[in-house]
């Protein structure tokens, strides 16, 4: 920071302008990019450290084509229909008065905590015979669509009401009301979950590896597998990151385009309002089938297969496990949420270098769990003291959702009104002491949701685990991924249910509306 | 206490000049208003003051101290100033009594912090309200402990940015009587913005009046009131009528009404301008003498304590307004005679080319 002394003796300072940051936070958020950048460099490491020709060989085999066409077609697919679903379980839930709206929106959002891969083995395990595209454009759509539900909903929550009304008066009907006034307000967060619904696709392992579709992911694991040489499956992955990032860049630049601006000051917010019965009728029917195929069915397989396993199962074992689970990744959360706080921090400033970090983390975001695992287990060949253990393990977590918990942070930051900083300020308090006493414990409950959705996530990861798990440490996703891929769904049944109830703490937590809107006190 | 000594103070906001060499002193242990319409800058000055943003250019003296001059600036936590926002800004997270010591050093005991919470909470009249949390209380409960917090740090100087303007009419003049008692009574320089002249007219030892980002007229509440350097500045402190007139000499006027005149002198015209009369100084009577000027009620805006009184003069196009306090007799439509009682304020058309 520059200091002038001026004649009275006084020092006079240039205080940070917006967007600048402090050098501090710059310096740490750095470190956190450096850190994420790690898997590229040992990606393009892996992908060049042979002949150049094996680049051509691999990409332009027919093979490879197919591969990516399938895995656009399925990302393509799930995408939309998820959308469609998603935003209209969102509508339903908000607009109509179901009397529990509340408990239903909890319920439809549940199914988050339920991973790719278990519930292809629920489905399976009824029908034995599933396997190719469209099953796997099913399961994907079931595990998917609360992510869709979840951001459309809490858009719905904040989009203003009175610009709705205005506009009924104005005669436009409900659909048209929709389609003008409402979708401006919720689609930019639509958008960004319906990009995360496609890197979730293409990063999706656990169930086209059970359904045998040959997807980008499953093609990297056997070829990592089954090959000494893994610059192959380092080539592929870059693809797999390409793809990734030009999803990322085209939902950026269509959100920019769409910035909505609100005219009211404060807004009236919605609340549910269709009463008649035909509309009940046809919600409750859409959110009654959702819940079937989505909840009811897997967690009913769940529960016979785990009564079926009873007699058998190892209590000591499943608990071993099941502390594993949680102990691998709390420390993932914690790691997450150390490297994401300087980011959000800084990004929520408008500082230029955590917007920059901030986006460079989303490509780290949409990483596949299985190429992360690659990257690290280079990593790992040239570090020994760091190959198969725990901290590498948790790391892997921490850079793999480590965007998303930069998102909440972030967000959670910038809730903090500006003018409680600038008192902070007045009060004594220098900017190191406003972060400390009013921004961190404002921006708690954002903070602890980010850990819980890092936490949530690092449960449910399958193909980094499964490649960086230290020799004899299971998690919950890979003992039951081993007793499923033997086709034993009785032994798998009691490691999926705990795992389904374990996350199923974080993810009703995460879904909690948000009470500091409705305080009291106005802290604006 | 300090004294505040502004110089041509510039400051630009995205691109834009928001204050424009802007001067201002306000003395030690005064109480000052800064009024002016929505988008004057007001906020930006106070903002300027307390060190929250940067200054393009100018000075801003503290006393003798230099607190900012260009874009060097000293950080607002080392200005040892009371800012109070609109609504209070109390933290959430924290207790009344949290709020008020948040300003205090660490070093200071927990008891003396106690000492010192409980003086200020009883001084602004909310004594018991320590493990309050800011939701529990009322939108002048919120502005009172703010108050309180701003004065636990024996601030040199307190800003307090429209404090009032959340709180309904009842309220508000309650507890801006209040406030400004105690700030007057702790004899801290206190500097208030708002967009209310009543607000600023009975609270204020100095009222700076800004216009388009620059202050046009400070002084005395009387000082601006009564001697206004322009229809616009007369206008922010008060209903003014504004006379196209035509100077013809010293004290010698010619209205544009033909029948209101001042010293009517059948001379030839000196200089254009403009005569600035306030309702309250016109005197209705239905007495009708000859000679006298006529004027028809057009409007009674009536208030209960007052009525505004809308009269069109004789047969010109003319109108003006009186004020006539306690109950009256007219209606629409009657004929009254007019007549002026107060000073005359004239605006040549080059004054205020230049003031405006």
């Amino acid at each position: 920071m520059k200091t002038k002394t001026l004649d009275e003796n006084l020092h006079l300072e240039s205080i940070e302008q917006p967007g600048s940051g402090s050098k501090l936070l710059a310096l740490l958020s750095f470190f956190a990019l450096i850190f994420a950048a790690i898997p590229f460099f040992y990606l393009i490491k892996g992908a060049f450290s042979g002949e150049l020709d094996l680049i051509k060989t691999v990409l332009l085999r027919e093979k490879s084509l197919e591969i990516f066409a399938t895995t656009i077609a399925l990302m393509s697919c799930v995408s939309v229909v998820s959308t469609l679903l998603g935003v209209s379980l969102a509508w339903c839930l908000h607009n109509v008065n179901l009397r529990s709206n509340s408990l239903l929106a909890a319920l439809v959002i549940l199914p988050i905590a339920i991973p790719s891969y278990v519930y292809t083995y629920s489905w399976m395990s009824i029908i034995p015979n599933l396997q190719g595209f469209a099953a796997a454009v099913f399961i994907l759509i079931l595990t998917t669509t609360p992510y869709i539900t979840l951001a459309a909903l809490a858009a719905l929550r904040r989009s203003d009401r009175a610009q709705l009304e205005v506009a009924q008066t104005l005669g436009l009907n409900k659909w048209r009301s929709f389609y003008f006034i409402t979708w401006p307000q919720i689609r930019n967060t639509v958008s960004a979950g319906t990009l995360l619904v496609a890197l979730y696709v293409l990063s999706d392992f656990g169930a086209v590896s059970l359904l045998g579709v040959d997807t980008f992911t499953r093609a990297i694991e056997n070829l990592y597998r089954g090959s000494f040489d893994r610059g192959a499956a380092a080539i592929l992955a870059l693809v797999l990151v390409a793809i990734s990032a030009i999803l990322i860049t085209i939902e950026s630049n269509t959100r920019q385009r769409s910035k909505v601006i609100s005219t009211s000051s404060k807004l009236m917010p919605s609340i549910a309002e269709s009463n008649s019965g035909r509309s009940r009728f046809l919600a409750s029917l859409l959110i009654g089938l959702y819940l079937i195929f989505a909840l009811i069915t897997p967690l009913l397989q769940l529960l016979l297969r785990f009564i079926s396993a009873l007699p058998s199962i190892d209590y000591g074992n499943l608990f071993r496990t099941a502390l594993s689970t949680i102990f691998a990744s709390l420390l993932g959360s914690i790691i997450a949420l150390l490297l994401a706080l300087p980011v959000g921090l800084l990004s929520s400033q408008a500082s230029r270098i955590g917007s920059l970090t901030d986006k460079s983390l989303l490509i780290v975001h949409a990483l596949p769990g299985i190429v992360m695992g690659l990257s690290l287990v280079a990593i790992g060949s040239e570090l020994p003291i760091v190959y198969q253990t725990v901290a590498l393990l948790a790391f892997s977590y921490a850079l793999l959702f480590m965007a998303k918990a930069v998102g909440f942070v972030r967000t959670s930051f910038l809730r903090v009104p500006k003018n409680l900083m600038e008192i902070s300020s007045t009060l004594n308090q220098s900017k190191a002491q406003s972060i400390r006493r009013v921004m961190i414990p404002l921006a708690t409950p954002g903070l602890l949701t980010a850990t819980l959705l890092v936490f949530l996530s690092a449960m449910k990861e399958l193909p980094a685990t499964l490649m960086l798990r230290p020799t004899g440490f299971e998690t919950l996703a890979t003992e039951m991924w081993s007793a499923t891929a033997i086709l034993q769904f009785n032994e798998a049944a009691p490691y999926a249910l705990l795992l389904v109830l374990i996350a199923a703490i974080p993810a009703f937590l995460i879904n909690r509306p948000d009470k500091s809107e409705e305080s009291g006190v106005n802290i604006s | 206490m300090t004294s505040l000594e502004i110089n041509d103070l510039s400051v630009d906001l995205n691109s834009r000049r928001v204050l424009k060499n802007l001067n201002l002193q306000i003395p030690s242990g005064s109480f000052a208003a800064i009024l002016g319409p929505s988008g004057c800058g007001k906020t930006t000055l106070l903002r300027s003051i307390a060190g929250l943003i940067t200054p393009s250019g100018g000075a801003i003296r503290f006393g003798k101290q230099l607190v900012s001059v260009s874009s060097l600036v000293l950080p607002p936590h080392k200005r040892n100033i009371g800012y109070v926002p609109q609504e209070g800004g109390l933290f959430p997270h924290l207790s009344v009594a949290e709020n008020v010591s948040f300003s205090l050093a660490r070093k200071i005991s927990d008891q003396e912090k106690n000492q010192i919470v409980n003086e200020m909470l009883e001084l602004v009249g909310m004594k018991g309200f320590n493990d309050r949390s800011p939701q529990e209380l009322s939108g002048g409960q919120q502005t009172r402990i703010a108050l309180a917090r701003a004065l636990a740090m024996k601030p040199a100087m307190v800003l307090l940015d429209e404090p009032f303007a959340a709180l309904d009419q009842a309220l508000r003049v309650d507890i801006s009587e209040e406030v400004v008692a105690l700030l007057k009574k702790s004899g801290t320089t206190s500097i208030m913005v708002t967009h209310d002249r009543e607000d600023a007219l009975v609270s204020a030892d100095v009222i700076a009046l800004m216009h388009g980002g620059t202050v046009v007229q400070s002084g005395t509440p009387a000082q601006v009131y009564l001697n206004p350097i322009s229809a616009e500045v007369a206008l922010s402190t008060g209903d003014i009528d504004v006379i196209p007139a035509i100077k013809l000499a010293n004290s010698q006027y010619s209205t544009a009404l033909n029948e209101v005149n001042f010293n009517l002198a059948n001379q030839p015209a000196a200089n254009l301008g403009q005569i600035l009369i306030r309702p309250e100084e016109i005197a209705i009577s239905d007495e009708v003498t000859a000679g006298a000027v006529t004027a028809k009620i057009t409007k009674i805006n009536y208030y209960g304590h007052d009525a505004l009184f809308e009269l069109k003069v004789g047969q010109s196009l003319q109108s003006i307004r009186a004020r006539i306090t306690g109950p009256s007799q007219y209606r629409v439509g009657d004929t009254v005679s007019i007549s002026h009682n107060g000073p005359i304020r004239w605006i040549s058309s080059e004054a205020q080319e230049l003031n405006l």
